[in-house]
């Protein structure tokens, strides 16, 4: 009986400064079992998983952890060690090397040698065998950055299972895929409960929870609050443990009264950055009136976040079509005239296009608002600490000081610095793109309420979301879009799941074009 | 802010000063590192090392490389790198000693103080131009700055040849000298030495103010007051020093002026807080709505003008233009920034922790000629301190 238990937590504590980020944490985790973790932004998480992986060696926490039966003692080498002892990870922020082959990638650190040379066909013949195995379609030749988010995770996934894992951890994998990738992940990790490997699945989507896991282990504040069998959960008891509260509603209610077309787009088209023989916006036309959130729904690719980037003037170039902002043609060419212009761009990657990583909450948030606070040469540090400090606690960010640095603040915080940010610049139109990716349910209750905070005062918000319901659930009309073009704009009332999944696959929309052709 | 205030907790003094080291580790590696090289040339050199002629020689010996480094932190901070400001301060030199020798000494023979002022114009702007053909090349052209600053060194190379024609020129004009090789008098030196210690006790306090205004964790006033004395006595000991040779010199004021100028540009200013986030996050800059090409123009237009600062100094110091003039001096200037914790990735380097490198790299160069060392040796040795202070702060790093 003892035998079952292949990982057992024992009164886990790790400090960081000022930070106490693990508390006293015991739980057990059985062989073969999935075993989600869920939590709130900052509960833990990956601090935990990064224990077991290595990135936090033995003697810089308390406590203890038994790997089948044995402490965990790991040394100088602690992240090859307990790879050679079958724990694998997939990290919560991608770590790819974007310039390399997938086949580099996935025997980065442990390539094939014959007489002491790199074995390319070796290594690109077994890459292929594990791709097939996972049915990933990525030639193995092809270059990472080439990829796509969601391919680029899946071939994360991948190679983490070459390692010849016997426990894996996946730390938010969905967070970037599509539903079909969500679908195909979800059977990759059915048939290797099958072949008796353990899994550990973190996520904040709690459908995925009660559709893949055994157990599920909920943490809040750095402590472990309750682990049970997922049958003994419901929804609301789940969302309870983890806010610590009841939470009756998942979107919160809104008195929305849309005001004046205040931004209008007409049959917008732009080019391909990268490839200038091809359309990357073929004809998007919508408007939003004041006061009101405008979702745009579409499948991946289907051109959403190339349409805000363009808006936003840091995209692709404008061929033909008519931006009207506040009464007044407009066509950004950088983000500062759409900023001016009264434009903010919540943006899709946090780490990568959002936040500067290395300097404090503080200097993110001012960072494009800093007019605000200085005249030609001097900025005034009191009003730029005031006005910081009121975003930062309106959205309750949560970290020792505004000195910390961004880097140090778990994904949903991180979030909350770029919303600040953003929102600090007062715009008349918000554009968020994917703004809960990656929060947890009671950060993105805050996220809604601000939302309709935001709507309330006037501002207008488009939103775009990889989460249909979200969309559904928050917008007051909905604009579905396929191929880099708009098909319908429907109120939200009409917008039924059915309805949107048709027109985003286009079906109805090629036969329109047949016809026009 | 929900705070978990552990570390603001009253501590006592002591576990308190040892926190703040510890999270400093690396300012204090490197003065550190400052103070052993110094104590160890006080001894090798039976203590002339330290008399005041030499202290007074080393720090006007650090000034042209400081200037450059001085620009130099915010090129690195950007992503970027300057190879030419070595040549171009020699150019610059070269072109200030022609125009005394060869066109004032023609036309305004009797104007010894307009000539000087005319030098210097015609030095900034000819530094500045340089920085400008070089930034409009990397800013809007997008060729990378290694290569464009690459060719710009050759370049100069080329129009130090042509200047000279393969001869010194004198640059030895009354005022112009003066700029370099003058001195401020005792009693002047003193006023500024307490005008500079007020000015730190001001700021100290000043900040002290604002933090607790806004409710932020104060550090103990007495680890405050340390670092602060510290400092002061630091001004003291070098205003007396220098005060019984000759005085402070007029370089060395005006490093420290420009040092003061830089460190707020860099700390105080959208200017500065655009370089740091172009370096720290370039994409995220962008869509923050900072013009990134224009940010680096104006940052290879301002560090080619502290390269014509430079070039002054230098030509007023050594009293003529030579074709070897600021020859490796380029080298000095990045290997001051990287001393001083400007990393080679970009985003992080301070204008302070740079003075101090090139300060260090100018006590070894003296110190080691002061004890006749071979040339061979005195590169080896550079070369092993280099390497140890860096991989000092490599290791500290690690650990903190
Ligand atoms: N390197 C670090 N230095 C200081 N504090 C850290 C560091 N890493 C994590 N923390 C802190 O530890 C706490 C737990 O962070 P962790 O990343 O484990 O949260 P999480 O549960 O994974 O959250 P999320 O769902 O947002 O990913 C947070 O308060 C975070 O700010
Ligand atoms: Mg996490």
């Amino acid at each position: 009986m003892e035998n079952d238990i292949i990982l057992e937590f024992k009164n886990v504590t790790k400090r960081f400064p000022g930070v106490v980020a693990l508390n006293d944490v015991s739980f057990k985790i059985r062989r073969g079992e999935i075993h989600g973790i869920c939590g709130e932004n900052g509960a833990g998480k990956s601090t935990l998983m990064k224990i077991l992986s290595g990135v936090y060696p033995k003697n810089t926490y308390e406590g203890s952890v038994l790997y089948n039966g044995e402490e965990l003692m790991l040394g100088e080498q602690a992240i090859q060690e307990a790879g050679s002892k079958g724990i694998a990870i997939v990290y919560q922020e991608l770590t790819l090397v974007p310039t390399m082959s997938v086949g580099e990638n996935v025997y980065l650190g442990r390539e094939p040698l014959e007489r002491g040379a790199i074995d390319w066909n070796k290594l690109y013949a077994d890459t292929r065998g594990i791709l097939e195995k996972y049915q990933l379609d990525v030639p193995p030749q092809a270059m990472v950055k080439s990829l796509g988010v969601g391919k680029m995770q899946m071939v994360e996934i991948a190679k983490a299972l070459s390692e010849d894992a016997k426990v894996l951890i996946l730390d938010e994998p969905t967070s970037a895929l599509s539903e079909a990738e969500i679908d195909k992940l979800m059977d990759i990790l059915k048939s290797l409960k099958n072949n008796g490997i353990t899994c550990i699945y973190i996520t904040h989507k709690l459908e995925e929870l009660f559709r893949i896991t055994d157990k599920i282990t909920v943490m809040r504040d750095g402590k472990e609050i309750v682990t049970k069998p997922t049958v003994e959960f419901t929804q609301e008891s789940l969302v309870s443990y983890m806010v610590g509260r009841e939470m009756k509603e998942r979107f919160p209610k809104a008195k929305r009264s849309p005001g004046e077309v205040i931004f209008k787009v007409e049959n917008l088209k732009a080019l391909d950055p990268n490839d200038a023989s091809r359309g990357i916006l073929n004809g998007v036309s919508f408007e939003v009136r004041k006061g009101e959130i405008l979702g745009i729904a579409g499948l991946m690719g289907a051109g959403r976040t190339e349409l805000v980037m363009t808006l936003f003037g840091e995209y692709a170039r404008i061929v033909d079509g008519k931006i009207t902002l506040n009464g007044k043609d407009i066509r950004p060419t950088s983000a500062r005239q759409a900023i001016n212009a009264g434009l903010s761009l919540v943006p899709e990657d946090r780490k990568g296009m959002g936040l500067i990583l290395i300097q404090s909450i503080l200097k993110n948030i001012s960072l494009p608002n800093l007019d605000q606070f200085s005249g030609f040469f001097r900025i005034d540090a009191d009003a730029e600490l005031k006005a910081s400090l009121i975003q930062s606690k309106s959205l309750t960010i949560k970290a020792p000081s505004l000195e910390s640095t961004v880097e140090t603040l778990s994904g949903g915080n991180q979030q909350k610095v770029v919303i600040s940010k953003w929102l600090l610049s007062k715009p008349s139109v918000l554009i968020m793109d994917d703004p809960t990716r990656g929060i947890d349910v009671g950060a993105k209750y805050e996220i809604y309420k601000l939302m309709n905070e935001l709507a309330e005062n006037g501002v207008a918000i488009i939103m775009i979301s990889s989460d249909l319901e979200e969309v559904l659930g928050m917008s007051d009309r909905v604009m579905v879009m396929c191929r880099g073009h708009s098909t319908e704009t429907l109120p939200v009332a009409e917008a039924t799941v059915e309805r949107v999944m048709t027109l985003a696959t286009g079906v109805s929309s090629d036969e329109k074009l047949m016809k026009a052709n | 802010m929900d705070t978990t205030n552990q570390t603001l907790k009253k501590e006592g003094f002591l576990s308190e000063l040892y926190g703040v080291l510890r999270l400093n580790i690396q300012t204090y590696t490197i003065l550190l590192a400052l103070i052993g090289i110094w104590g160890i040339f006080f001894f090798t050199t039976g203590g002339t090392y330290l008399a005041s002629q030499n202290v007074s020689n080393l720090f006007r010996q650090m000034s042209v490389t400081a200037f450059l480094a001085a620009g130099m932190v915010l090129v690195i901070v950007i992503g970027g790198i300057d190879l030419s400001v070595g040549k171009l301060a020699g150019f610059v030199s070269v072109v200030a000693a022609y125009f005394q020798a060869h066109i004032w000494f023609e036309y305004l023979p009797d104007q010894p103080l307009l000539a000087a002022a005319l030098t210097v114009v015609v030095s900034l702007l000819v530094g500045a131009l340089f920085g400008a053909l070089q930034g409009y090349i990397i800013a809007y052209l997008r060729v990378p700055s290694f290569i464009v600053t690459l060719g710009g060194q050759w370049l100069l190379n080329g129009l130090i040849l042509l200047v000279t024609a393969g001869k010194t020129i004198p640059a030895n004009q009354p005022w112009f000298s003066d700029i370099a090789q003058g001195y401020v008098p005792a009693t002047w030196g003193w006023v500024l030495g307490l005008v500079a210690i007020a000015f730190l006790f001001w700021s100290m306090f000043n900040s002290r103010q604002s933090k607790r205004k806004h409710g932020f964790a104060l550090r103990n006033i007495y680890i405050d007051l340390l670092a602060t004395g510290f400092a002061a006595l630091i001004i003291l000991i070098y205003v007396y020093n220098v005060n019984s040779y000759k005085g402070i010199q007029n370089p060395v004021l005006l490093l420290a002026a420009t040092a003061m100028i830089m460190i707020y540009l860099a700390n105080n200013t959208r200017f500065g807080r655009y370089a740091y986030a172009i370096g720290g996050n370039r994409e995220a800059a962008r869509l923050s709505g900072i013009n990134i090409p224009w940010m680096t123009f104006s940052i290879f237009v301002l560090m080619g003008f502290l390269s014509g600062v430079g070039g002054i100094v230098l030509a007023s110091y050594v009293g003529y233009g030579t074709i070897a003039a600021g020859a490796g001096y380029e080298l000095d200037a990045i290997a001051s920034c990287i001393l001083g914790g400007t990393s080679t990735l970009g985003g992080i380097g301070t204008i302070q922790g740079a003075m101090i490198g090139a300060l260090i790299i100018a006590s070894l160069s003296t110190g080691l000629q002061m004890m006749n060392v071979a040339p061979a040796w005195q590169y080896v040795l550079k070369a092993i301190v280099l390497v140890l202070a860096v991989l000092a702060d490599v290791y500290f790093k690690k650990k903190g």
